[in-house]
């Protein structure tokens, strides 16, 4: 058995749909177990409300285990909550005392429209992903394993580059609302292997222009999103998106 | 002739950051030059105006000039489109948000500084630039550092150049793509020297400020009348 269960107060920014004039509202939630995760609480919360005929608060998660990319929650002003790079469905009551305010609110981002209450739509990710975030790969045998050599180091900055979930949560702590260290990070994961080398230049150059065309903003290189990052992806990515850009630009007959 | 690689210059967010980071990176190596050649203020009127001289002689000087206020539009105009983007794309209406770290004094400020350092750019080329020059370089510049009120807006333009620099010039690097696990440590630390190195502007107009000039010329003067006895 744990330590006693608590009570806390959260104020929730509650959005009817797009578009509509949402607005931060409180609500008392109590028999909060520290072994809770946060979702968890806001899951009781929505019983607790459902069962008073009131509307659930609508918010977005999935594996609950930190590496699907669903959650994404402004906690306290802190994007995925208190934790350092951590995803806001790993974060757990115990983090909370007896009494406390819990401020919650959605990524508040152009490019992300809120939804509904705390659910915003991140397609214009999507977007960026389908202008070019692949390798076209022709049909027929299967070819023989390892007939590619990969240096082991590349290897693993791709495979780092590729834990991205995709969340946003870089966007939403960016003080400019760039998407860059997403669309760094997928640039890179393909650009750091030989299979990704054919297509290298069209890739580089429709990807960001895609991310220009959703309207995020420009990289001021204060590395912020690094920081909230919960794949701890590096800003390095960055750098490689913006090289393999201008070198595509430059030097590429594109 | 297709010029669409220089619309993407121009019209996407990396290109244009491009462009400042160039344009930048230049500015902080003129910075440099011109430290150099302000430090020739401590040998004295003759080593200082011997170098004014010399510039002013080379008929060409004029296209530099240009060439220079070119680079500082360019990288005025690039960083207000950028900026001016960043405006409207920023999240907003958090009603809570704390920084996560990323951010340092000299990035979190850098829209102030570069405001303060075109203000500062507008007061030096009227006091300097276009100012009198018949009583000789050297007596201008070391006539205006005996101002209280001048050496205090120097110092102040230095400060902010130098906080402008702890962030611009590493960040210029990134931009254009140079970030190196075994580099980019070496190039933080250089951009940091180089806004240190900007405190250079403000420690001559100090010194001229204290007359430590005129006790110098005095120390010689006794050293020399010492000797002569």
């Amino acid at each position: 058995m744990s330590e006693k269960k608590f009570g806390v107060t959260v104020r929730v920014w509650r959005q009817a749909g797009p578009g509509e004039k949402g607005r931060m509202e409180s609500y008392e939630v109590k028999g909060v177990d520290p072994d809770m995760s946060f979702l968890e609480m806001l899951d009781v919360l929505n019983e607790d409300l459902v069962r008073r005929g009131e509307t659930p608060i609508a918010f977005d998660s999935d594996c609950r285990e930190g590496i699907c990319g669903c959650c994404g929650l402004v906690v306290n002003g802190d994007v995925h909550g208190p934790d350092e790079h951590s995803t806001v469905c790993q974060l757990h009551m115990r983090r909370f005392k007896d009494g406390d305010v819990i401020t919650v609110e959605p990524w508040r981002v152009k490019s992300f429209p809120v939804l509904k209450d705390l659910v915003v739509d991140r397609s214009s990710l999507d977007r960026i992903m389908a202008a070019g975030g692949y390798v076209s790969v022709d049909t027929g045998a299967a070819p023989d394993a390892n007939s590619v050599p990969v240096d082991k180091d590349d290897a693993e900055e791709a495979m780092d580059a590729a834990a991205c979930i995709g969340c946003g949560a870089c966007v939403a702590a960016c003080p400019n609302g760039a998407a860059m260290l997403f669309t760094g990070a997928k640039i890179s994961q393909l650009a750091l292997l030989p299979q990704g080398g054919p297509e290298k230049a069209k890739r580089a150059l429709d990807m960001v222009e895609a991310m220009d065309a959703e309207g995020f903003g420009n990289c001021t290189n204060e590395y912020e999103c690094e920081a909230v990052c919960p794949k701890e992806v590096k800003v390095a990515n960055i750098a490689r998106m913006n090289r393999e850009f201008l070198l595509a630009n430059f030097l590429s007959k594109r | 002739m297709d010029i669409g690689f220089v619309k993407r210059v121009i019209f996407t967010s990396i290109g244009r950051k491009f462009v400042m980071a160039v344009t930048g990176l230049a500015l902080g190596a003129f910075m440099l030059v011109h430290l150099a050649e302000n430090l020739l203020l401590f040998y004295g009127e003759k080593a200082y105006n011997g170098w004014v001289d010399l510039l002013l002689s080379n008929p060409f000087i004029i296209y530099a000039e240009l060439g220079l206020a070119a680079v500082f539009l360019l990288h005025i105009v690039t960083a207000v489109w950028v900026r001016w983007e960043d405006w409207r794309n920023a999240p907003a209406g958090y009603e809570e948000r704390r920084w996560q770290g990323g951010r340092t004094i000299g990035s979190a400020t850098m829209l102030y500084t570069a405001a303060a350092i075109l203000a500062y750019l507008v007061y030096h080329l009227v006091d300097f630039r276009f100012a009198d020059h018949s009583m000789g370089f050297y007596a201008m510049v070391t006539g205006a550092f005996r101002d209280p009120v001048f050496v205090g807006v120097y110092i102040a333009g230095s400060l902010a150049l130098a906080l402008h620099l702890s962030h611009g010039m590493q960040s210029a690097f990134q931009t254009l793509g140079v970030n190196h696990p075994k580099y980019t440590p070496f190039i933080k630390l250089g951009g940091l020297l180089v806004a240190l190195t900007m405190a250079g502007f403000a420690m001559i107009s100090v010194y001229f400020l204290l007359e430590l000039d005129q006790k110098k010329v005095e120390h010689h003067y006794q050293v020399a009348a010492t000797e002569a006895r």
